[in-house]
């Protein structure tokens, strides 16, 4: 019920504004205006000359986001896996699930921040968030559309599409422009500001508490972690843009993929039951392993690499890594202090920190430090479009 | 003033037939629709199609089982409807003119005529808004028949493909009238919650002569949609399954009682005798045989009252079949091909009296009203079948004699190029000829 009121009042909204209208929607504005000025704790927004954001191509962006129809058979839009209310991720699956129930490998990272993403995708292959939109689009296990073309003449022909990409570009329905559409509404999901932006770039030195300052202290000295997830001067993103072994993916498919232990199964919360693993393995496609950067420079050196993520935002975004196999952040600092199972390719940077129980608290603590203030507004400005059916 | 008039048919529905619920042919069907007279003349199967077998398109399969027949225990005509949208459950409406049977993946509502050629339904209307109309739910799973209208609940929504959905009403000209959200803690709509309100969505059957209505609850269209193997190793996914039964005000549509049943309660089958206020239900994690029932307070109640199998294994019960005089339950579960039947002539105390293996996998079971014919299929949910050469698709009937389960015949719907069968309805021509 309150969907509905919901979906009525955006309707409402829509109709008093009109589409047509030529003042921007405040929402459009507000996030124009977000990228011009980003939060607290961020660098200015890297836009690309040929696309410079507008109101017009934000709003029919966010749209076409939300827009179920993108996919072959109606039922994914983008945002089935970029859940806004869940970190715009999902939190319910390690990975997420695409058109007919296929299965994906990997964990979909939060669009929250990906303005700054230099490659996309956990192995990089993709460079601009304007052709990124072209791999969900195709990939058979998400959107499964027959071709670019269908997906095109499809938008062309929806009523609530009319003049929209004409407003936007001066130009009817093309990929390039639906690319350039997305990404600009993509960009302008800023989300910084947290508790640690207010103590570290604002000055606030009681917006961190004394364990997540300890936490902090932790990240950048004892524990590494700041070598790959780094915290500039002016600014952090908690990313080196690069690609590193962490020995999680080499476990996962060379040590984990091997066992023949029984599956321990939650059938209730709080009940597990351990099940032969020749009965899941009866219901279940083969595991696919995943080479991370190999797979798209075919180097042996880029062997189980993946990208570093953004830690901002972190709290919101569980599972983790890769393949979303850790469900805590919690289990990702464990992870850290264990160091991996020792082989060739992995990065000399992971070893065994020795962490004491509190320092792994701490470092927790400050992982939570790193959640936004403006999520709640962001995800508002999600939701002012309507699920496209 | 809807509500009133619904319940005022409904009254005299139940008061025309004398006081008791209409009786129907099939066990476990709506106490709202018509029943055959006679015995059931052909099993419609709502059937998946499976990519690179046959046109890979969902179908309705009807099946002769005209005893004498020539083509007895023979597949007589087959519809598909195009593409493949996760074809689950559906049913007749009151009348039992039409057909519903929908896909919980598009989320399309299929409607068959059965009236005009019970031996060769067609296809008339295809509801292909049932989102956008009901506000946003998704996978529309049973279709229920009430006075004039049918009850479909939901499995999803289309905000998070998340278990949170509702319960959607359409009239039988195929309108949407109204959406029920489930309860949730948020949301309670005044319901009295005995642990969690998940707010998903299953089963929703009522029994008239209480004015209640028993919802259950599944998962969301993630983990209906994933494969099942993966599912079980995915943690997260894990914790994504229903907990609850929701009792309703049937006139109102207001829940008034969240009950706690953990692991996941399917199917609904309220007792038929007069007096036998209770329902039951089975988990299909857990496998555990739940009774709803109102005690000598006339409060409510929930409980397990048994286990299926050895739940440490996950048998996992799926559907079930209620014998007509209450006596015998019928259980199907999938993962060891195995039916079940329990002694519940005391409810509180079911005893197993047999178990027989029908496959390596096993589904829906529906039984005719005299107890004595009994069809089975395989197919669970297409992600969640198994792979390789477990994965038998077929229709089997069986005789029960009251002590054996004789074996009548198969159709291979593999071999056929069929699909995955699932659910199955009863027709005959003599409904329709006065
Ligand atoms: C079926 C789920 C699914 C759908 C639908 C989906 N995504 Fe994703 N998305 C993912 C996954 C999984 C990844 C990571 C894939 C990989 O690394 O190979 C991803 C990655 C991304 C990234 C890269 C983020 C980064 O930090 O590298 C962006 C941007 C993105 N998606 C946007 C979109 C857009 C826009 C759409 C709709 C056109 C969309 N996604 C549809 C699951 C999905
Ligand atoms: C050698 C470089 C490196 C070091 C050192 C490092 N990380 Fe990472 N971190 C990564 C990479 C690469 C990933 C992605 C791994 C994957 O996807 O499988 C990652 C992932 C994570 C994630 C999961 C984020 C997500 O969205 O899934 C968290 C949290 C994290 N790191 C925290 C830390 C902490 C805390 C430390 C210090 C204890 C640390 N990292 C040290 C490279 C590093």
């Amino acid at each position: 019920m309150r969907l509905r009121s919901a979906i009525a009042g955006v309707l409402l909204c829509l109709s008093i504004a009109g589409p047509a209208q030529a003042e921007p929607a405040a929402v459009d504005a507000a996030a124009l205006a977000r990228i011009a000025q980003p939060p607290l704790g961020l660098p200015p927004v890297p836009l690309p000359a040929d696309n410079p954001p507008s109101a017009a191509k934000i709003a029919l962006g966010r749209k076409l986001f939300f827009d179920r129809r993108l996919s072959h058979n109606g039922t994914m839009s983008c945002a089935m896996c970029h859940v806004p209310e869940q970190g715009f991720t999902n939190n319910e699956l390690a990975t997420p699930i695409g058109v007919e129930g296929r299965g994906l490998r990997r964990n979909a990272p939060t669009i929250l921040n990906v303005a700054y993403q230099k490659r996309l995708f956990h192995d990089g292959r993709e460079t601009a968030l304007e052709t990124q939109v072209i791999s969900p689009l195709l990939a058979p296990d998400e959107m499964a559309n027959p071709s670019i073309g269908y997906v095109i003449d499809k938008i062309a022909g929806l009523p609530d599409y009319a003049g929209l990409f004409e407003r936007a570009f001066g130009a009817g329905p093309a990929i390039g422009r639906l690319g350039q559409a997305i990404a600009s509404w993509e960009r302008s999901l800023l989300a910084a500001d947290a508790s640690f932006d207010r103590w570290y770039y604002g000055g606030e030195a009681a917006a961190l508490g004394e364990r997540q300052r300890q936490g902090y202290d932790l990240f950048i000295g004892k524990a590494g972690c700041a070598q790959c997830h780094p915290v500039g001067e002016d600014a952090a993103l908690f990313t080196d843009g690069a690609f590193h072994n962490t020995g999680l993916g080499y476990h996962a498919d060379e040590v984990a993929a091997r066992t023949t232990a029984p599956v321990p199964v939650e059938i209730a919360p709080g009940r597990t039951v351990m099940v032969d693993r020749k009965a899941v393995e009866s219901v279940g496609l083969p595991r696919l392993t995943d080479l991370g950067r190999h797979e798209v420079t075919l180097d042996p050196a880029d062997l189980w690499r993946f990208k570093t993520p953004s830690l901002r935002n972190v709290a919101l975004t569980a599972p983790y890594m890769h393949d979303g196999s850790l469900r805590s952040l919690e289990a990702v600092v464990r992870f850290y202090d264990r160091g991996a199972v020792p082989h060739e390719a992995l990065d000399p940077m992971i070893r065994p920190l020795g962490l004491g129980e509190d320092e792994i608290a701490a470092l927790v603590a400050f992982l939570e430090s790193l959640t936004s203030v403006d999520v709640g507004a962001l995800i508002a400005d999600a939701r002012s479009a309507p699920v496209g059916n | 003033m809807t509500r009133t008039l619904l319940a005022l048919c409904g009254l005299t529905l139940v008061l025309a037939l004398g006081g008791s619920p209409a009786l129907a042919d099939e066990t476990c069907q709506s106490p709202y629709m018509a029943k055959i007279t006679g015995q059931e003349e052909y099993v419609y199967v709502w059937t998946l199609g499976v990519q690179g077998l046959g046109d890979g398109s969902d179908k309705l399969v009807t099946v002769d089982v005209r005893p004498g027949s020539s083509s007895y225990g023979k597949v007589v005509a087959s519809t598909s409807v195009g593409g493949r949208h996760e074809a689950h459950h559906g049913g007749l409406t009151d009348d039992r003119r039409q057909l519903w049977v929908s896909g919980l993946d598009t989320s399309k509502i299929f409607i068959f005529d059965v009236a005009a050629d019970p031996g060769k339904p067609k296809l008339v209307k295809t509801i292909d808004d049932f989102e956008k109309a009901s506000g946003g739910v998704v996978g529309p799973h049973g279709a229920y028949a009430l006075p004039g209208r049918m009850l479909i609940s939901g499995l999803s929504n289309n905000k998070d493909h998340g278990g949170r959905t509702a319960l959607v009403e359409y009239s039988n000209e195929g309108k949407h009238i109204a959406t029920h959200w489930m309860p949730t803690a948020e949301d309670s709509n005044g319901a009295k919650i005995e642990s969690v309100a998940d707010g998903y969505g299953y089963d929703a059957r009522v029994l008239p002569r209480k004015n209640v209505m028993l919802s259950t609850s599944f998962t969301g269209w993630s983990n209906y949609m994933m494969d099942f193997g993966k599912m079980l190793q995915d943690a997260d996914a894990m914790k994504r399954f229903g907990q609850t039964a929701v009792l309703w005000d049937f006139h109102a549509r207001t829940p008034k009682k969240v009950f706690h049943v953990p692991g996941a309660p399917l199917e609904v089958r309220w007792a038929w005798g007069p007096r036998n206020n209770y329902a039951f239900t089975t988990t299909a994690l857990t496998s555990q045989l739940w009774l709803i029932y109102e005690d000598e307070a006339g409060e409510w109640q929930a409980k397990a009252v048994a286990d299926i199998g050895d739940p440490s294994k996950i048998p996992l019960p799926v559907d079930i079949s209620l014998s007509a005089d209450d006596s015998l339950l019928w259980i199907d579960s999938f993962m060891d091909g195995t039916v079940r039947a329990f002694d519940v002539s005391d409810p509180h105390q079911p005893k197993q009296v047999y178990e027989k293996v029908i496959g390596k996998q096993l589904n829906m079971v529906s039984q005719s009203w005299d107890g004595e014919r009994l069809y089975f299929t395989t197919s669970l949910l297409a992600n969640w079948d198994k792979k390789g050469a477990d994965n038998e698709q077929f229709v089997k009937a069986y005789d029960w004699d009251g002590t054996e389960l004789k074996h009548r015949f198969s159709i291979d719907f593999n071999e056929a190029g069929l699909g995955r069968p699932h659910i199955m309805r009863f027709g005959a021509k003599s409904l329709y000829s006065n």
